[in-house]
């Protein structure tokens, strides 16, 4: 089956507007956050990021494997455009029950964290809802600067000075996770992995202009056509 | 295997367009605005030919777990609930057998820009090495031009595949996979499901892009993807 989404079109005069003021006010280029620290989606990203979380890649503070809840699975999908320093996402936990519960603000988190090792929260997320039904989901955009609600060992909140460019250098360097009341250590976790932007460029468009080409050919030829005719029709009007 | 952006594709040449002249100028200077596809260039791999592909064996792992199983040709039931927890094989050569394609593949990254780079090579396929591998959780996507500047290329006949078809994809060490078209889908590029594309899954999965839809000669690009959703019927050893 095949099935032809909508076409998105946003390019128009506010684009043109937008960068004026850009080019005016490049202190004007921050991302403008709502009153719940939720902003507008980007028109462009840099980068984006996909991860598989799994109960079997919990672990604890000291690094020892510690399993979340058995049949659960988290869906994490970020967009980042680390120039505006926003970061966008679409979070869907399944097989996850009972409440969220955390020291940070929220439970659902990317920690500064390589795979089966811990590591500080750097992001925290609205929390996927609703609590007792599936799927749950979260998603929206956030800007920096982030704080997570979480004190780390120099007294700072462990999202201050974070940029999202260092996600960027080492995705593998961080992980996504969630954390319930039953499991504290982490319902589901898994390490942040790069996809591409956007569609793929996979062609020339050698065939359409070939089509194209035929079609002025055989336009050319009707023309040259109707033109003989025509003229024939004059030389016998003018023989009659 | 390294990878060199050297050129910038319609899509870039289109952000620079977007941005302040200066800035546009400055990158259409200093590297130049190239065609469609040839936004970088994978290393010329010489990986294996692709090995025959194994008979279609039928055998199935289970009955479709797809939501949008189109046609009446996977009523074998390809097993797309099987959960893959290895990490699968780099894959090496693909068949396609009703569409008279059998290539070899190169290794593509993602681009200086975040796209996804693309074979230089119009008659080339390659095999984003970012993602997942045949036998492993994960989607496995291939990609080729449908057409060059002047006539068809390797995925011509991309869009002919329809549910049931047969692909194959032999991996590094011999394995031939066997793949079963689930289903097709266009999108435009500038609303791209990438998360259905590229999103990281527990299944062993399938995609193939190509381009389609109107060829913008302003962007010198082609406005929508062509992608063909295929899931694991069974493997077997190359012959």
């Amino acid at each position: 089956m095949t099935t032809t989404s909508s076409r998105r079109r946003t390019i128009g005069a506010g684009a043109t507007l937008g960068a004026a003021v850009l080019l005016l006010s490049p202190t004007m280029a921050q991302a403008s956050t709502e009153a719940d620290g939720s902003v507008e989606r980007p028109d462009e990203f840099t980068s984006a990021f996909s991860v598989m979380a799994t109960p079997d890649q919990v672990i604890d503070a000291d690094g020892e494997v510690s399993p979340g809840e058995e049949g659960a699975t988290g869906d994490f999908m970020f967009w980042i455009n680390s120039e505006e320093e926003v970061i966008c996402y679409e979070i869907t936990l399944t097989g996850v029950t009972g409440d969220y519960e955390s020291p940070a603000d929220t439970a659902t988190h990317i920690h500064e964290a390589a795979a089966g090792e811990p590591g500080p929260p750097r992001l925290a997320f609205p929390n996927p809802e609703p609590v007792g039904d599936e799927p749950r989901t979260s998603s929206g955009c956030m800007a920096g600067p982030f704080t997570t609600g979480v004190e780390g060992d120099d007294g700072a909140d462990t999202g201050e000075g974070f940029s999202l460019a260092e996600i960027e250098a080492n995705p593998a360097g961080f992980t996504g996770d969630s954390h319930t009341e039953e499991f504290a250590d982490g319902v589901v976790r898994g390490q942040l992995a790069q996809v591409p932007l956007d569609g793929i460029e996979t062609g020339g468009g050698g065939m359409q202009q070939s089509s194209t080409q035929t079609g002025v050919f055989a336009g050319m030829g009707v023309l040259a056509l109707a033109g003989g005719g025509a003229w024939m029709l004059m030389r016998r009007n003018q023989n009659a | 295997m390294s990878l060199t952006p050297v050129q910038l594709s319609p899509r870039t040449a289109e952000r620079a367009r977007r941005r302040p002249f200066w800035v546009a100028a400055a990158l259409a200077a200093g590297l130049g605005l190239s065609g469609c596809g040839a936004e970088t260039t994978a290393d010329a791999a010489d990986p294996p030919e692709a090995a025959e592909p194994a008979e279609a064996t039928g055998q199935t792992g289970g009955s479709s777990g797809a939501e949008e199983t189109a046609g009446t040709g996977g009523a074998d039931g390809p097993d797309s609930s099987a959960v893959s927890s290895e990490a699968g094989v780099p894959p090496v050569g693909v068949s396609i057998p009703s569409i008279e394609v059998d290539e070899s593949l190169i290794d593509l990254g993602i681009a200086a820009d975040g796209t996804m780079e693309v074979p230089e090579d119009w008659d080339d396929v390659g095999w984003f090495d970012g993602g997942g591998m045949p036998g492993g959780a994960g989607p496995t996507v291939l990609a080729g031009h449908v057409d060059s500047t002047t006539g068809p290329a390797v995925f011509h006949r991309l869009e002919e595949l329809s549910a049931g078809d047969e692909v194959f994809v032999t991996d590094a060490e011999g394995t031939v996979h066997e793949y079963r078209v689930e289903r097709t889908a266009v999108f435009p590029k500038d609303d791209f499901p990438t998360q259905e594309v590229f999103g990281v899954l527990p299944e062993d999965e399938l995609r193939l892009i190509t381009c389609t839809g109107r060829f913008d000669q302003e962007v010198q690009s082609h406005e929508d993807n062509h992608i063909v959703f295929a899931v694991p019927v069974d493997s077997a050893d190359a012959p």
